[in-house]
């Protein structure tokens, strides 16, 4: 529901990039998403549309990259994938909370000229 | 061609604003927590029953969010605490900019406790940094065990839960079992309360565990 929300934050971001680097035209906008964030990706794409309309950032290419969610094991360091229902490590079957990635909603990268 | 290295938090914004105001309730020592839940789970009715249990104690103020009206503040105000309502005109979570012209009508110097009831929905809140030192999260016996599971980012991210209405549990499917496992699955170091508002049962237990967050808070400032 705040994919709107999401995008307004992005284009705030872009708007100062496109002021101090002077661009005419956006070609390419990279985020990356991780999987606990609960952002959607079609609507999070249907808002890009949206807001994009009638800006130099209207024919941009979105590129959605995800991130898979991970955690540390604070007892034995080791570092692995996790869901919502098991962040169990296989190592030594302690139960992690020390979540890594999976909540990040990062503006990466534009291109443009 | 430009390629411009951006690697910026999207809600960079709303975390600074964050980040700000919890220095101010870090160094007045406010204890404050971020109510969640859906609509009708009863967040408003526990946040009553907290008041009531500890206002003699702990100096108490409420920031109300919801999209409209001023229902929720009118009742907490019949309790003689302070509060603040936030409407936010149809958006679907508060964010730490309204928390911000919240802060501009709150008493701070004399605070002990600051709740910030959210905006009933159990996605977008988790999202959004409220410079809240604890997530709390109330559910009730009648929106059904398999909550947890169908919306595991509010859960995973709470640092306890209410469960409400536990009076009403007979005359539901309610497997607390399942319910118990389920939400451990994904948060096994959530802390658990079964409360009936309406019956007054279980409010003592979790007023305990509040007022002795509160007073951490209150000693850590008083080391600094």
């Amino acid at each position: 529901m705040h994919e709107v929300a999401v995008m307004t934050e992005v284009f705030e971001i872009i708007n100062e990039n496109i002021k101090i680097y002077n661009l005419k035209k956006i070609d390419q906008i990279l985020l990356k998403i991780g999987e606990f964030t609960c952002v959607e990706e079609h609507a999070l794409r249907f808002s890009f549309e949206v807001i994009s309309k009638g800006t130099i950032c209207e024919n941009a290419k979105l590129i959605i990259q995800k991130v898979k969610a991970s955690a540390y094991c604070d007892n034995c360091g080791e570092t692995f994938y996790i869901c919502y229902t098991n962040k169990l490590c296989p190592k030594c079957n302690q139960f992690s909370s020390n979540i890594i990635t999976g909540y990040e909603l990062l503006l990466e990268k534009i291109e443009g000229e | 061609m430009k390629q411009i290295l951006i690697e910026k938090n999207i809600l960079q914004n709303n975390d600074d604003i964050a980040s700000k105001n919890r220095q101010i309730l870090k160094d007045k020592g406010v204890f404050t927590i971020n109510l969640l839940g859906a609509p009708g789970g009863g967040k408003t009715s526990v946040l009553e029953q907290i008041i009531k249990n500890i206002k003699h104690n702990v100096d108490v103020t409420v920031i109300e969010g919801d999209l409209y009206t001023t229902k929720d503040a009118q009742r907490i105000e019949k309790h003689h605490v302070d509060v603040i309502q936030v409407n936010t005109g149809g958006a679907c979570h508060l964010d730490a900019s309204m928390i911000d012209q919240a802060f501009e009508h709150i008493d701070i110097n004399n605070l002990d406790f600051l709740v910030i009831e959210n905006v009933g929905n159990l996605v977008c809140p988790a999202s959004y940094d409220l410079s809240e030192d604890m997530k709390i999260t109330v559910m009730s016996v009648t929106e059904g065990n398999d909550k947890p599971l169908k919306y595991p980012a509010m859960f995973q991210r709470s640092n306890a839960l209410i469960l409400n209405k536990i009076d009403l549990i007979d005359s539901t499917d309610f497997d607390i079992e399942e319910f118990y496992k389920d939400v451990y699955s994904l948060n096994e170091n959530i802390k658990i309360f079964k409360v009936s508002c309406r019956e007054e049962r279980g409010i003592d237990e979790l007023c305990k565990y509040l007022e002795s967050q509160i007073n951490d808070k209150r000693r850590n400032k008083e080391f600094q």
